[in-house]
């Protein structure tokens, strides 16, 4: 059966950042510069052509987009400046709001607008809830403990409702990410056990981000570390939401310091503070390819991210210095930070934090799954085609 | 020894010695490069020193350096056809791989060569007078301009044109690729200038039906081709010098290939009509429609077993050119251009392809001989057609949604070029473009000398060719009328009349036309300026009343002796 072309396809993905898509012309340069590609996953001519041709019902189905993790290499390669680093990051994106099942990641990623206006609204909800919340229940000079403008037993509780619905959301779409992928996407049913079997890709590649290394190792450039950088800034990042949804209690406590919690919460500011401050740097003087190119959601989760750490901090650092009006003050504007952001996980760049590792183990899974129908094939001649 | 060419296969030293001890042999060298200045200067020197009569060059093929040594032989005082060449390089060396027996088979040739150079007769050129009006058949861009040209040199020219207008295939077309200057300014220069030209005659509505004589010195017969019964008297004969042949190119008829649904499906159109809706400024469906989507098919009639083996060559370059002028007319329109190979050699090509990439035209390739094939959609589709098409690239099966569908058909030969053939006397290849008397070389002559061919009758070219070969062969033309004669080389058969019993055998068989019947005498009579010198009247004649200058049976004969004799 026929796929039906959509030429219009690209004019969708042209709003998600692919912009150069349609001067390649299929030579195969990047597929062979990428560290990644292999037999298995051809990309990214492969993804570039299907995009080209407006696959969708194919690209969807595709793992091929979370492999790449943007060294670049292909688009410093590409003889026709087609991009394929950023046409694989845009195919990312559109991926992100096909799995998401509310559309809101789709108008998200189209407009700038919609996103930031959506963030401010949100931010200012916040606010206004917060403010008249510690008015009436606690007391503005006070920041924890008896009496507390907000107290910490309120923000956990405010934290795992904001979580919970987060979750829900990311559930959602990473099942959604699992039927498309692994059961429409698949030619023939995978096994169970080969789901058990590659379990460890999940928490190995969440945790050590291994191919995002491998990228790296063919760049000479000395100062260039992307990798390190990213591990730490996504490591803290973890830390921290762990620590906000578990342990708040002790870490808004004080103005001791609480040794036990607080050296997580120092290292993992120091992980946030180092990464986002490179990637703002990088961004801004586009001194690697695959920052030359930022999409207004790049920005607007780079320095989102920024003011939660300032805010963070900046509460942190006033609480113990018994400045507890400035904390209180500091505390609104993180929390007015910190709910967007959250919110807006699972429609946004932000996503890959689980779609990622995801993806490796779905691909391990595929993999596997293709290599071993290949071998039953080879051995009983009579079922190929 | 031509350096190590024919040093490495064959004693060369053996050679010349064995020559050495040969009766009538004064002396025998070897030189690394005989071809050579100092090479030819040796000779020269010794047919001054040892007053030589004959010489024989134990080289490499007549066809690559006879040139050369004959005019050693003309620096030295001695008359250019004593010489003779043994071709000991393609025809030993080259060939064989035991020095031994080459180095015998060496000996052999030289021998050869040396009986026959023994019978060789000093022979003069001939030179005729060379009638500097020129014949143009076509009125295309090729023809006006080889007329403009020539005429502006200040020599008459009749140009023939079979329609009621001048400018051709180039007419029909609005913009050409790749810079849109508008086929119309380009012609409309050229039409005034040729219809106000003092220098040329237009023969419009009008055909050659006859061609007689020989380089400088042609009768051609022009006869107006509309139904007229008076069309005979209206009948003109003019003496011409030269004759180029440009009588361009027809189109394929799509309708041949049963996939596309050419003539059965409305909104399937070739370039041609697409070209006449550019023109009148409005690019729509049958119905009226502006359409959405728009398909351009690549290689209609071109590049495949069943149709034409070859590529048309302007096609990729006019269908990109279709994409930006359909896309600007309609910049909501998505444009598939589904291809073979995009074949982008000449100048600017390459770039215009990106910027036809960069303006988001979707390139679909398809497999030589797996044609797409054109489905009417159904009612829920949002579109006219689907094309479905094995995708190369990607590897799948895909349909294309099309409202139109361009067919980019290719060039062919006109039905009537094995009549012009016959006419002025060229040969056609098997699709029938006419043949070149060499590819590289001679691209604009033929193997009649004073006919040349230019532009798309000789193969499937762009304007810049076609104006480039037009402008050769004017350039050719003109080198020869500003001589005033024509040398004509002395390889020429000749009839001896008492032996000749006008059995007329010759006359049909000659490839060049070039013996003519003398009805009073009874005789044939052979135009030595036509003549190639190729014999086979020679062998034909059965009175052996048919002399082959430089190839007379005794000089033939003693070579063909020598060789099994020794």
């Amino acid at each position: 059966m026929a796929i039906r072309v959509n030429p219009g396809f690209i004019d969708v993905l042209d709003r998600y950042g692919a912009e150069d898509v349609q001067l390649c012309y299929q030579c195969g340069d990047c597929s062979t510069v990428c560290p990644h590609a292999d037999d298995v996953y051809k990309f990214p001519r492969k993804s570039m052509r299907l995009l080209q041709m407006g696959l969708e019902q194919k690209i969807e189905t595709t793992l091929e987009p979370w492999l790449c993790y943007y060294c670049g290499q292909c688009s410093e390669q590409c003889p026709r400046e087609a991009d394929p680093g950023e046409t694989m990051m845009s195919l990312r994106r559109w991926l992100i709001s096909r799995y998401d099942f509310t559309g809101i990641a789709s108008r998200f990623f189209r407009s700038r607008t919609t996103e930031v206006t959506a963030i401010i609204a949100v931010a200012i909800l916040t606010g206004a809830f917060l403010i008249y919340y510690g008015f009436s229940r606690g007391n503005f000079s006070i920041y924890d403990g008896e009496g507390a403008f907000l107290s910490s037993s309120f923000i956990h509780k405010f934290d795992l409702t904001i979580g919970s619905v987060l979750l829900i959301f990311l559930v959602i779409n990473a099942l959604n990410m699992w039927y498309l992928t692994m059961v429409k996407g698949s030619p023939f049913p995978i096994p169970w056990w080969i789901y058990l079997k590659q379990i460890y890709q999940v928490p190995w590649h969440f945790f050590t981000q291994k191919r995002y290394y491998e990228c790296e190792k063919k760049q000479e450039h000395p100062f260039y570390m992307p990798w390190f950088i990213h591990l730490g800034l996504m490591l803290g990042y973890v830390t921290m939401l762990i620590l906000v949804m578990v342990f708040v209690e002790k870490l808004q406590a004080g103005p001791e310091i609480v040794w036990s919690v607080h050296i997580f919460g120092y290292l993992a500011t120091i992980g946030l503070t180092a990464g986002t401050i490179y990637f703002i740097r990088s961004r801004l003087r586009k001194n690697y390819i695959q920052y030359k190119k930022s999409h207004g959601t790049d920005w607007v989760f780079i320095i989102l991210l920024f003011l939660i750490v300032i805010t963070g901090t900046g509460q942190h650092i006033f609480h113990r210095t018994g400045l507890n009006e400035w904390a209180n003050v500091t505390y609104i504007a993180h929390l007015m930070c910190v709910v967007p952001w959250l919110l807006r996980m699972p429609f946004s760049k932000w996503a890959h934090l689980i779609y990622r590792p995801l993806a490796m183990y779905f691909a391990a899974i595929r993999k596997e799954a293709i290599l071993r129908k290949d071998v039953q094939l080879r051995s009983n001649p009579v079922l190929v085609k | 020894m031509c350096g190590t060419n024919i040093a490495k296969m064959v004693d060369v030293e053996a050679v010349a010695g064995f020559v050495s001890d040969l009766p009538n042999v004064v002396l025998a060298k070897t030189y690394k490069y005989m071809c050579s200045n100092p090479g030819q200067e040796m000779i020269v020197q010794d047919i001054e020193e040892y007053h030589l009569n004959r010489i024989v060059v134990a080289a490499c093929s007549p066809n690559m350096h006879e040139r050369t040594f004959r005019s050693a032989l003309r620096l030295a005082g001695l008359n250019q056809y004593l010489l003779e060449m043994a071709n000991i390089r393609e025809q030993c060396s080259w060939v064989h791989n035991d020095v031994k027996e080459a180095t015998e088979k060496a000996k052999a040739l030289v021998y050869a060569a040396i009986c026959r150079v023994e019978l060789h007769e000093p022979l003069e050129s001939i030179s005729v007078n060379m009638c500097p009006d020129v014949l143009v058949i076509g009125g295309g861009i090729a023809g006006m301009t080889a007329a403009l040209e020539v005429a502006d040199a200040g020599n008459k020219v009749h140009l023939v044109e079979k329609n009621d207008h001048l400018g051709g295939n180039l007419a029909r077309v609005d913009l050409t690729a790749p810079y849109f200057y508008s086929a119309r300014d380009l012609l409309k220069e050229r039409i005034t200038r040729i219809n106000n030209h003092k220098n040329i005659k237009v023969h419009l509505e009008s055909n050659l039906t006859r061609l007689t004589g020989f380089i400088g010195n042609f009768k051609a017969t022009i006869q107006p081709s509309n139904g007229d019964p008076d069309a005979s008297k209206k009948l003109s004969e003019v003496e011409i010098g030269n004759v180029v042949v440009c009588t361009g190119y027809k189109e394929f008829d799509a309708s041949r290939i049963v996939h596309y649904g050419y003539g059965k499906l409305p909104n399937v159109i070739t370039s041609f009509e697409l070209e006449q809706m550019i023109r009148r400024g409005r690019i729509e469906t049958k119905e009226g429609k502006v359409p959405r989507y728009v398909a351009i098919i690549h290689c209609v009639g071109s590049r495949s077993q069943e149709f034409h083996t070859y590529c048309s060559r302007v096609c990729c370059m006019t269908a990109l050119k279709y994409a930006h002028e359909i896309k600007m007319a309609n910049p909501g329109c998505y444009i598939s251009d589904i291809y073979i190979d995009m074949h982008a050699f000449g100048k600017g090509h390459e770039d215009f392809y990106r910027k036809s990439s960069a303006a988001k035209t979707l390139f679909l390739m398809y497999e030589k001989d797996d044609r797409p094939v054109i489905h009417k959609a159904g009612p829920k589709d949002d579109c006219e057609m689907l094309i479905e098409v094995n995708e190369k690239l990607s590897g799948e099966l895909i349909e294309i949604p099309a409202d139109m569908v361009v067919l980019m058909i290719g060039m062919e030969a006109r039905e009537d070029s094995h009549e012009i053939a016959r006419i002025v006397n060229i040969s056609q290849d098997k699709d029938g473009w006419f043949i070149e008397s060499h590819p590289k070389l001679e691209p604009v002559a033929t193997t009649t000398d004073g006919i040349f061919i230019a532009g798309t009758c000789v193969a499937p070219k762009d304007i810049p060719d076609t104006v480039a070969q037009a402008r050769a062969a004017a350039a050719r033309i003109l080198a020869r009328i500003a001589k005033e004669k024509i040398e004509v080389d002395a390889l020429y058969s000749e009839v001896n009349e008492d032996l000749c019993s006008g059995c007329r055998f010759c006359n049909t068989l000659c490839p060049f036309s070039a013996i003519e019947f003398n009805e009073e005498k009874r005789k044939s009579h052979i135009i030595s300026a036509l003549c190639k010198g190729c014999g086979v009247c020679v062998a034909a004649c059965p009175s052996s009343a048919i002399k082959g200058r430089h190839f007379t049976d005794q000089q033939v004969l003693a070579q063909v002796d020598a060789l099994f004799g020794i």
